[in-house]
């Protein structure tokens, strides 16, 4: 750890979230919350104008090249994230490692509280609007070994193509056998389409709001067909499990669904 | 079906939310932390330490599982 450890010349603010609390003065010590942060410094907050801001003191240029110290940071980084959002209800959370500094004359403390000052109307009608609210993660995934034969039932084109493969001689039969696999990644590209705005529609009725994330690589033979963030009320899961429910009983499909989350992906100005 | 906080995958679930989102402050009083983005990539190829994970409660289920 000691290596790792900054000097303190320069403390800069490690910024965990923005909540609404405490008015100006009422802010909580490191002893009051007993939450340790990165390199295990002390979580204190700072209050201005109805807003409080969960944060640690940290140097302005720490750094590390060691992945498992790293993967240590974000962990933390997440467990104070949630301790203070059990705490205060609601979160606005920030990405890991934003640090406020000192600037022109002006500590990391009075930069930060003139920042909450600046933005302090805006940063509360997003947290109103996130009370009593939650992330969640769904992604929907498919193995297109068992999909071929459900797609393509009732193909004529794909029917016929195997037929011809069967009766033609090996040269003309391998051809055949490349223009039915470039015929079938066709196939299954429209049917993966269709199924996303099929799921797509019967899941954004269900929550509040939805982004569409890149799709991850699976293990294979799975393949992600549709990551979803969505914010919802927690206490107003019923619907959305019971879609979830429906749809990892499709044969060949397999649902993923993880939350609660702190409402990262919402959080955006 | 309700949602989980636990498993392998699930975790890569945090770290795309922790690493690629949150509120982004555009000020310029704020730093990132160096070299985090590049170890980042690392983390995601080996999902993490399992002991770390485990270290902090995370990803109990699958330990046990094993």
């Amino acid at each position: 750890m000691s290596k790792d450890l900054p000097d303190r010349t320069e403390n800069g603010l490690y910024l965990y979230g923005v909540s609404l609390g405490a008015s100006n003065g009422d802010q909580l010590s490191e002893k009051d919350l007993k939450l340790k942060g990165l390199l295990g410094g002390g979580i204190f907050t700072l209050a201005s104008r109805g807003l409080t801001a969960v944060v640690q003191e940290c140097d302005s240029s720490f750094s590390t090249e060691d992945p498992k110290r790293v993967s240590e940071w974000v962990l933390i980084h997440q467990s104070v994230v949630d301790a203070a959002w059990e705490k205060f209800e609601t979160i606005i959370p920030f990405g890991f490692g934003t640090v406020i500094v000192s600037k022109e004359g002006r500590s990391a403390r009075e930069n930060l509280i003139d920042w909450l000052a600046r933005e302090g109307e805006s940063l509360k009608r997003k947290l109103e609007k996130l009370k009593g609210r939650a992330e969640y993660g769904i992604q929907i995934s498919w193995n297109p070994e068992l999909m071929v034969p459900r797609v393509t039932k009732n193909d004529v084109m794909i029917q016929r193509l195997k037929e011809e493969i069967c009766s033609k001689a090996p040269g003309t039969a391998y051809l055949l056998k490349q223009r039915l696999e470039n015929l079938l990644s066709k196939r299954l590209e429209i049917a993966a389409d269709a199924y996303f705005k099929e799921f797509y529609q019967k899941l954004s009725g269900c929550v509040e709001q939805v982004r569409v994330e890149k799709v991850r690589k699976e293990e294979a033979p799975l393949q992600m067909l549709m990551n979803l963030s969505c914010l919802t009320e927690k206490r107003n899961l019923l619907n959305l499990s019971a879609e979830l429910d429906k749809l990892s009983k499709i044969e060949g499909f397999f649902v993923r669904f993880t939350g609660p989350w702190p409402p990262y992906s919402f959080v955006s100005v | 079906m309700e949602p989980t906080r636990t498993g392998r995958a699930t975790l890569v679930d945090l770290l795309d939310r922790i690493l690629d989102k949150g509120l982004i402050l555009d000020a310029d009083l704020i730093i990132s932390l160096a070299g985090v983005p590049l170890i980042a990539v690392s983390l995601y190829a080996a999902i993490a330490g399992v002991e770390t994970m485990a270290r902090y409660g995370m990803m109990k289920e699958l330990i046990q599982a094993k």
